[in-house]
């Protein structure tokens, strides 16, 4: 299809119009494709990386306090720690958050629950492993109803280990995820 | 006051040939035997003859060289008396079956669930012999039996399989393992029980009625579980309590542990009261070793215990008022300000800030700091200062005021029939408190009240907090000033720690109320049995009958004064 089809041009036009690309695409699939055509055309080119800048700098993380963990996450969000100056805040529900953060023992009890509220969380989402536990199952590993191959279910990006982390630990793993983010490096590749 | 030897010795004339092996050790804890059959009815004679009315937990221990199951009842006394009476009742293990002391006692019900679901234990006469902590596909399996082997393997642990519902729902399941199957743990008749939301959903009878589910996720309280309410419009007609969900089996693990080991696994059993837990394990093994931790180790426990009452209590109230207005988040921030000061002078002594590992068996880890005591000093007179501003500006709120004046009330009888302890027993007028009640460390030298309000609701759980908080500072001041020099560790702690066959409890005030170790040892390096007995258990029990009635905005405003650690409840 060319642009001469749709209003009333001379041919010519349209054979100028094939030989301009966009980031190696020609140009006319702008025009005349579906959208989801438009977002491969901008995951290529640099329109991804002003995207993911705005992106890494909002991360939007769910309190989910599941152990020792949460404890010093809920620190993490408050004054001393003051994670707002990343552009980190914590957030109540699902619906609204970028960044899940496993911060405690997944029991067989709990993993369909915590399943649920990764899926209910919208795309683009990262995902964060804080402590032992959830990295291997930390003091926990040989107990009979912990889970300790978090990877299998999660794509991790970041692993803080510590039992608990330092709230200053959550500050570095979340500039670690940034960076992942910025190089777009991160498991789900946004 | 009744001594231990008193109620022995009516025991014995009261009940000719049930009680047998009877001993009193230490002085206030009275140790029996009693035959299986008579069970009900000693415990129905303590009751009501002797003020035995606080039921304290139930211990399950596995036997397996003799054959048996002991079940071992403890009971105590809301101020009557100081004695604590431990009844041993003894069943075979191929047909484990006790007397159900639920008709007697109302707190009685979780615990012999969790023996039931945990060891297998029948309790004949129980009304709702339902799994509480594991989930589904793990009972019948009977975890802390000495012969369970149910260990994931952990070199690859990949158990989770996916499936589709037909209606389009992904369901997250844990197959047992092959080895699990080969080692006979996975059991070939599972018990059959209604689920839990077979459970509640029996109980709708009008079609006005609905279910609520507030949970497993909560935003602040630390740890998920699971409240479901019934609601007829606004009115909440039942609750439905499910725990369980990062039950982690620490009393298992610490079997498989020795009990030096075991001191960094009770930090994690609450990581709010993590020296608490330490001082209640290690008191215990310090009375099965023998020995006792010199003045300055007691001063330095205190100290730090005291400090950590401060911190928990600032950080519980802070989540409280985000729980009632999630809006106002201010005094949240402000609290956990406070709380860093405090952390900080915990730190400088533990070198950590939650986890601590600081407690030792006769002694502390390390000395106080240099500069410890002008530190503390500060940030005592700053969270004093603090403390007595939030108690005027929102204490004194009309709106505030408002949404918690009798709201969730306890009577004191209630109070001490649903088994609460703590704060909120505190709060309805009972004076009931470890420090004063079993005093242990250097409590009984030490100048303090115990904080009680007479109303019972909301607003008063949360003033006996704040007030505890000033309370804890004068009790560091106090020791602060009184320490001693000289050493940390007593002089007689074995290197292997091993003690001797025995058995020993020994409780002590925890932030949230009543917390008590019993550890069972033979001999060797590892214990035969720890058993837990937490405070936020007793509250999780006693959250549902508190919850009929209300509306359903208080019921967070209720849950939330209950001050919950999940941790502690799922162990």
């Amino acid at each position: 299809m060319g642009i001469s089809d749709v209003i009333p041009v001379p041919v010519a036009v349209d054979e100028e119009l094939e030989k301009w690309t966009i980031w190696g695409r020609p140009l006319t699939d702008v025009w005349f494709t579906t959208t989801e055509k438009i977002h491969e055309i901008i995951d290529m080119g640099p329109i991804k990386n002003v995207l993911n800048w705005g992106r890494k700098n909002s991360l939007w993380f769910l309190m989910q306090p599941m152990g020792c963990c949460g404890v010093e996450m809920l620190v993490f969000g408050c004054p001393h720690y003051d994670c707002d100056r990343f552009g980190i805040f914590p957030r109540a529900t699902p619906r609204q958050v970028d960044v899940m953060i496993i911060s405690g023992y997944i029991t067989r009890k709990y993993l369909p629950a915590i399943k649920d509220l990764w899926e209910e969380m919208p795309e683009p989402k990262w995902v964060m492993a804080i402590g032992e536990c959830a990295i291997s199952g930390g003091p926990f590993y040989d107990s009979y109803n912990i889970i300790n191959n978090t990877d299998r279910f999660f794509p991790i990006d970041v692993y803080v280990p510590g039992c608990p982390p330092r709230p200053e630990k959550f500050i570095e793993g979340f500039r670690a995820l940034q960076e992942k983010i910025k190089q777009r490096k991160d498991k789900r590749g946004y | 006051m009744k001594t231990a030897n008193d109620v022995l010795s009516a025991l014995q004339s009261a009940f000719p040939g049930a009680i047998e092996e009877a001993k009193v050790a230490p002085e206030r804890q009275l140790w029996a035997t009693v035959k299986p059959e008579r069970i009900v009815e000693v415990c129905k004679y303590l009751r009501d003859n002797h003020g035995f009315d606080h039921y304290s937990g139930a211990v399950g221990v596995d036997r397996i060289d003799e054959g048996l199951f002991e079940v071992t009842e403890l009971l105590a006394s809301h101020g009557a008396h100081k004695v604590v009476a431990l009844l041993k009742v003894k069943t075979p293990r191929a047909n484990p079956r006790v007397k159900s002391l639920t008709g007697l006692y109302w707190n009685a019900n979780w615990y012999e669930r969790e023996i039931w679901e945990m060891l297998g234990i029948d309790f004949e006469g129980h009304p709702e012999l339902y799994p509480l902590l594991l989930p589904d596909e793990l009972v019948g399996s009977w975890p802390w039996r000495k012969d369970f082997k149910g260990y994931p393997d952990v070199t690859t642990g990949e158990r989770a399989i996916e499936t589709v519902t037909p209606d389009g729902y992904t369901h997250y399941r844990i197959p047992p393992t092959q080895a699990e199957i080969e080692a006979g743990t996975v059991p070939a008749q599972r018990p059959k029980y209604p689920t839990f939301r077979e459970r509640e959903e029996m109980e709708i009878k009008e079609s006005s009625e609905m279910i609520l589910h507030l949970g497993p996720q909560h935003a602040v309280v630390p740890g998920p579980f699971l409240l479901d309410i019934l609601v007829d419009g606004e009115r909440v007609r039942k609750a439905f309590l499910d725990v369980g969900y990062i039950h982690k089996g620490i009393e298992k693990i610490m079997e498989n542990r020795t009990y030096v080991q075991g001191i960094p696994i009770t930090d994690r059993l609450c990581y709010m009261a993590a020296l608490t837990n330490n001082e209640a394990y290690c008191g215990a093994v310090e009375r099965l070793l023998g020995i006792e931790p010199p003045e300055r180790a007691q001063y330095i426990r205190v100290i730090t215990q005291e400090l950590s009452r401060i911190q928990s209590h600032l950080l519980g109230t802070a989540e409280f008022l985000t729980l009632i207005a999630s809006a106002v988040y201010s005094p949240f921030l402000y609290m956990i300000i406070d709380r860093e000061d405090v952390l900080t002078c915990i730190e400088s002594v533990t070198g950590a800030r939650i986890n601590h590992s600081f407690v030792r068996f006769g002694g502390v880890r390390n000395d106080l700091p240099d500069g410890f005591k002008d530190m503390t000093l500060d940030a005592l007179k700053m969270v004093r200062e603090k403390t007595e501003e939030y108690k005027e500006l929102f204490l004194s709120d009309s709106i505030y005021k408002r949404r918690m004046d009798g709201v969730g009330v306890l009577s004191p009888s209630e109070a001490r029939r649903l088994g609460v302890s703590g704060p909120p027993l505190r709060a309805s007028d009972t004076p009931y408190d470890m420090r004063r009640e079993d005093p242990y460390l250097l409590y009984k030298d030490l100048d303090f009240d115990v904080i009680t309000r007479k109303e019972g609701d909301s607003k008063a759980r949360v003033e006996v907090r704040l007030d505890e908080i000033i309370e804890s500072c004068y009790i560091v001041e106090q020791c602060l000033d009184q320490i001693p020099s000289g050493p940390i560790m007593a002089d007689n702690v074995p290197k292997k720690v091993k003690p001797e066959p025995g058995e020993a409890y020994y409780r002590v005030e925890d932030h949230r109320g009543e917390m008590g170790f019993f550890v069972v040892s033979d001999g060797t390096d590892k214990p035969v049995k720890v058993k837990a007995r937490g405070p936020v258990y007793a509250y999780f029990q006693a959250l549902p009958p508190l919850l009929e009635g209300v509306y359903i905005a208080d019921v967070v405003a209720i849950a939330g004064s209950m001050d919950a650690c999940t941790s502690e409840v799922d162990r």
